[in-house]
């Protein structure tokens, strides 16, 4: 390297120096947690993952892929994947639909309430998972709110079994996930100015046309940001399926933790990995082929 | 207008204010010292109502009031098995005693991660029943796995575990999913089976599902379900019907003819429990006569100790008779740690599925 005898040349990299220290003060604290807080068990994770379960003995140190191979050679547990993968794609599509138009709502509006409206949206955040799935189960259930009010208004005889399917699974995933896709559907369209879309009808678009030719293109990175964000909660969705799914309909989440109840940390740990890689190759995936497509 | 409102912070002012807060803590030290009194113990348990009552029963009136500080660390069993054996490999675990289900402090005597219980350091130890000295954990409160029926739904009463496990009851039965490992063992003795060879238990159970039989996830739901009168007939506690029965459900309990199946909930010491001193006086106080009596009151459990007074109407309600006590029956803790997650695929999969 040569050396920097010019003064301007000092002052670059010095500068440089000073540049690095401050990138490193400031991204150090939270590298640090991220590194010990999630990476680090993740890899411990892994590496269980490849040890075998001795009932008597819990865990017995072991490189072998037994977990793993169990898991996909199983159809008990394939169905579960299966039956995962289908709920989350079906949760992310219906929050798709019904916050495209809420969202489009609450970017194009200049009421004065908008904050009131976005605070509505919001609102349900404030209450926890297992709360909420608590109230779904008072309205779901055979002597619920809903089959109370359908039985006294004569519309049905007997109450209907909402409780414990994997209908009333996907409505509290729903219910959950709504708002974060509305909020992030709704700060993508701000950035989609109104002209354009002015511009489009001034051209002799209808709505539909404009809708697909315009606005549907310009939003779709944060389209697909949204439904990734909400594809990854169905997912991973452990205190709706517990709670409203019941003994029988099984989701990967509850899974998992069921494979920890019994102590058995290598297998939850593999069925921890499947979940993980699948969740975030799929979204990977859908990122890429969207981004591909829009070039 | 002059700068001197203004405050300023000297390198002086930072010196003076850091020596000043040492002396304060420095003066503080003996009072802080002296308000911990005889040490902390902290204390594994579930949350809820144990936890509740372990406080107000246990906690307060003897524990803390003679100097010790209680630490509760709530949370289920699992992740507390969890906890101690993921700390297993640490000279210093982060809790003194864990509250565990019998068979769960057998697993964790299994996997070495729990000290032997020295008896001569509890004073209480004379007065515990003799069945519930484990070697490695105190027995705290037992009931037993009794039938459970609404007489509404069901006459006539059921006499034992084979009256309930009856496919004829269809969707009048109810099992309770989180009980797996109690719900195959009285189907087993109902099917002339035995603790430790529950496949005649299976192939009732498969029976009674084919027939009907309905399967709630938790004890509240199953709760809600003899309440609704969804179905009428089931398994549980005998502690828990007696909450039931307190909160207006129409239930009667019977102690099956087979033995009802012992539930005993007890504390263990991790191995690297950094207070050992303070798992004893635990041990120790929740064997105290006032304790037991109080948790027979408010939990329905029955005492572990022979010199707790329960009121006859009360005893009639939680307890067992002499012969019942006599016909209580234990799961063989091996046999179910050995085969349990053997037994859960099943459950989850031929029986659930």
């Amino acid at each position: 390297m040569a050396e920097l005898s010019a003064p301007a040349d000092r002052l670059t990299a010095e500068r440089r120096d000073g540049s690095f220290l401050t990138a490193s003060v400031l991204l150090g604290p939270a590298t640090i947690v991220v590194v010990i807080g999630l990476l680090l068990p993740i890899l411990i994770l892994f590496r269980y993952s490849f040890n075998k379960f001795e009932p008597r003995l819990m865990m017995v140190e072991a490189m072998t892929a037994e977990n793993y191979i169990k898991f996909f050679t199983d159809p008990f547990y394939t169905n579960i994947f299966w039956t995962t993968l289908r709920v989350a794609l079906l949760c992310t599509l219906v929050c798709l639909i019904l916050a495209f138009p809420l969202s489009y709502i609450l970017a194009r509006s200049n009421s004065r309430y908008k904050n009131v409206l976005v605070m509505l949206v919001v609102l349900p955040l404030f209450i926890g998972n297992a709360v909420r799935a608590a109230g779904w189960m008072t309205l779901f259930g055979s002597k619920g709110a809903l089959n109370a009010g359908l039985l006294q208004l004569g519309v049905i005889d007997v109450p209907l079994q909402i409780m414990f399917t994997e209908r009333a699974v996907i409505i509290g995933i729903i219910a959950v996930n709504l708002p974060y896709m509305v909020l992030t559907l709704q700060s993508v369209l701000e950035g989609v100015p109104r002209d354009v879309e002015e511009a489009a009808f001034s051209l002799g678009a209808g709505p539909w046309v404009m809708f697909r030719r315009v606005l549907w293109p310009l939003a779709l990175p944060g389209i697909v940001a949204g439904a990734i964000f909400c594809f990854i909660l169905a997912m991973n969705a452990y205190a709706t399926p517990t709670l409203l799914g019941g003994p029988q309909f099984k989701m990967m989440g509850p899974l998992v933790f069921g494979q920890f109840r019994l102590n058995n940390w290598p297998f939850g740990a593999a069925i921890a990995f499947v979940l993980m890689t699948a969740t975030l190759v799929l979204a990977a995936l859908a990122n890429v082929l969207i981004h591909r497509r829009r070039r | 207008m002059t700068n001197t409102a203004r405050p300023s912070i000297s390198r002086r002012h930072v010196v003076r204010g850091a020596a000043a807060l040492t002396a304060v803590g420095l003066a503080g030290a003996p009072s802080g010292a002296a308000a911990q009194g005889k040490g902390k113990i902290v204390v594994g348990t579930w949350g809820g109502d144990y936890a509740r009552l372990l406080n107000k029963n246990i906690e307060q009136p003897i524990l803390i009031k003679s100097g010790w500080e209680v630490i509760q660390d709530q949370a289920g069993d699992p992740e507390r098995r969890s906890k101690i054996l993921a700390e297993r490999r640490l000279p210093r675990g982060t809790t003194d005693v864990q509250g565990l289900s019998a068979l769960n402090m057998f697993q964790m005597h299994d996997a070495g991660v729990i000290d032997a219980i020295d008896y001569a350091k509890l004073k209480n130890a004379a007065k515990l029943l003799a069945s519930m000295k484990y070697s490695y954990g105190v027995g705290h409160i037992y009931s037993g796995k009794v039938g459970v029926y609404n007489p509404k739904l069901i006459n006539p009463a059921p006499k034992s575990y084979k009256d309930i496990f009856d496919p004829k009851h269809a969707n009048r039965l109810g099992i309770i999913d989180i009980q797996y490992q109690y719900t195959l063992v009285c189907a087993a003795l109902a099917a002339g089976g035995k603790v430790d060879n529950l496949e005649p238990g299976k192939k009732l159970l498969l029976e009674c599902k084919k027939a009907g039989a309905r399967i709630y996830p938790t004890n509240e739901a199953f709760a809600q379900g003899l309440k609704t009168e969804e179905f009428g007939i089931g398994v549980m506690w005998k502690a828990r019907v007696v909450q039931w029965q307190n909160a207006g459900i129409s239930v009667e309990a019977i102690a099956p003819s087979e033995g009802a199946l012992a539930y005993v909930s007890g504390f263990v010491i991790p191995k690297n429990a950094p207070n050992k001193d303070g798992s004893y006086a635990y041990l120790d106080a929740m064997l105290e006569k006032t304790a037991q009596e109080a948790f027979a009151i408010d939990m329905g459990y029955n005492p572990t100790v022979t010199n707790a007074a329960v009121a006859a109407d009360l005893n009639k309600r939680i307890g067992f008779a002499p012969e019942e006590v006599k016909a209580l029956v234990d799961l063989d803790y091996a046999y179910m740690t050995q085969n349990d997650v053997a037994l859960k695929e099943w459950w989850d999969k031929e029986l659930k599925g």
